[in-house]
């Protein structure tokens, strides 16, 4: 299986806490691993690996976000590809 | 005031193979549905996908699949098969939470609160499930108005010289259902009877929940 590695940067209305919450509900959902870069109201980086259809359901959902955060940019870098497993 | 334990759900004769229902206790959504070969499930109606419930979707076999995107789902809740990633492995954590699930007397039985650890079943004698009554009326009433006491989410009551036997599911303060069965061999004109006492039955407490 291909284990996807991405840089995700959210920008816009992104309370910390329940963005924070809300990216590692996903991401344990998901099964990928995140491990979250910096953040703040205005901005989230966050590294994310995982299957690459995974990684896409979460920036799908992370672009949707909580109900009281509204995303309006979404970078996304993708750091490497590797074979791998991942439960 | 929250029900746990074994709680009626549904008749048994009212789920077919194959088929899936959505039913409420006490607030909680459950899909409560039969595989092919018979066996019944007790789910939280959601998909975790975008929360479309569970009883709307189809069962496939001993799968379930959801009506929305087509995720399919085996027994042990765990999705199995995502229709837009067909290579997908689809990973475990991709589940559907499952409630302890029994039949006995002619009904299928849920253990409430999800996750809470299922004890041994009821024994209940077989029975033929004759309906479901929906009432508008808290469990309270209705065992006030039948002089009875709920025993085990049972009521019993004897009427029109049949004895029945009763499962109370509380959907909410304010709303019940009773599953209602009667004896092996009870008569044809014997369960008329039966259905007949059940409308009354509701007539009676609805209309006391009204003027209440």
């Amino acid at each position: 299986m291909k284990i996807e590695r991405v840089t995700f940067t959210f920008r816009g209305t992104l309370p910390v806490a329940s963005f924070s919450e809300f990216a590692q509900h996903r991401a344990a959902r998901l099964s990928v691993d995140l491990t979250s870069r910096s953040q703040s109201e205005a901005h989230a980086e966050m590294s994310v690996a995982g299957q690459a259809d995974l990684v896409d359901a979460f920036e799908m959902a992370m672009s949707l976000g909580p109900q009281d955060c509204i995303v309006h940019d979404v970078i996304r870098v993708d750091d490497a590809t590797e074979e791998g497993s991942k439960e | 005031m929250t029900q746990s334990g074994w709680v009626p759900v549904a008749l048994s004769a009212m789920i077919e193979a194959g088929t899936s229902a959505g039913v409420v206790v006490d607030g909680a959504e459950i899909v409560v549905w039969r595989d092919i070969s018979g066996k019944a499930h007790a789910w939280e109606d959601r998909c975790p996908h975008r929360g479309m419930k569970m009883s709307f979707g189809f069962v496939r076999g001993d799968h379930i699949a959801c009506l929305y995107h087509g995720w399919e789902y085996d027994e042990s809740g765990n999705c199995q098969y995502i229709p837009a990633h067909p290579d997908l492995e689809v990973p475990k954590s991709i589940c559907i939470s499952r409630y302890g699930v029994a039949e006995t007397g002619g009904m299928i039985w849920a253990h409430v609160p999800l996750g809470s650890e299922a004890g041994a079943a009821p024994e209940l004698a077989e029975a033929e499930g004759l309906r479901s009554l929906y009432v508008d009326a808290s469990v309270a009433a209705v065992a006030s108005a039948l002089g009875s006491d709920v025993s085990g989410s049972m009521l019993t009551v004897s009427t029109a010289d049949v004895a029945l036997s009763i499962g109370v599911q509380p959907i909410s303060d304010t709303q019940c259902a009773l599953h209602v069965t009667v004896p092996m061999g009870t008569s044809v004109e014997e369960k008329n009877a039966v259905l007949d006492w059940c409308e009354a039955l509701r007539r009676q407490v609805e209309n006391s929940e009204a003027m209440a």
